[in-house]
């Protein structure tokens, strides 16, 4: 079997120390914080009047997803989040029965 | 509904036959929109703070750094929004067509 754990070794900062905040800690309510945040400018956005207004939010809420995602990088990068590949015959898998459902799309046919 | 009145008045040709479109709505903050502006505002305001004093604490300089930037960008956010609190809701609503 290949190895399927992907990340990195954890750096000294992303250790928990107890019942003190760490800078794991910080950065893991931080990105918590931004995740809050997507959500709602999601709401505001879809519920924003005019158009300036709607296009304001919109930016708030892409900048806000990418420094979440920024973040994210940073606690890969010190190992605080290590991902699994999946099983090479269940991706497969997948994609043989999903590849012969794209006939059920209607417009399957003029894709490309 | 509203617009649809509108439009039936326009083709018929009717007393208030001159009254432009509104193809998109006009630059007025409904009170729909100031809640959900308060709101955010408000979750802006303590995430730029959380960032600020977090980042002071942070020992792992590209911790601290990343922190920060959420922080500053939590701030500009917040005076975007602000910035649409200033709109003049009197002097557009006095424009628009009478219904």
């Amino acid at each position: 079997m290949p190895n399927t754990q992907i990340g990195n070794p954890k750096t000294p900062a992303a250790q928990s120390s107890g019942t003190t905040m760490s800078d794991m800690d910080r950065i893991t309510d931080i990105l918590s914080t931004e995740k809050y945040l997507t959500d709602g400018f999601n709401i505001a956005t879809r519920e924003a009047s005019h158009d300036s207004l709607h296009q304001a939010i919109m930016t708030c809420l892409t900048e806000t997803h990418q420094c979440a995602r920024d973040i994210y990088n940073v606690m890969f990068q010190q190992g605080i989040y290590t991902l699994e590949a999946a099983q090479q015959p269940k991706l497969d898998q997948a994609y043989q029965k999903f590849n012969s459902y794209l006939s059920q799309i209607p417009y399957s046919g003029q894709m490309q | 509904m509203k617009g649809a009145s509108i439009m039936q008045q326009q083709m018929t040709g009717q007393s208030q036959a001159q009254q432009p479109m509104l193809t998109t709505p006009p630059q007025v903050i409904t009170g729909k929109d100031l809640g959900y502006l308060e709101d955010q505002m408000n979750w802006l305001l303590v995430a730029a703070k959380k960032c600020s004093h977090y980042a002071q604490e942070c020992t792992d300089p590209q911790i601290k750094q990343i922190i920060d930037q959420a922080g500053q960008m939590h701030q500009r956010h917040y005076n975007t929004l602000l910035q649409h609190c200033q709109n003049n809701n009197n002097s557009v609503t006095a424009s628009l067509p009478a219904q």
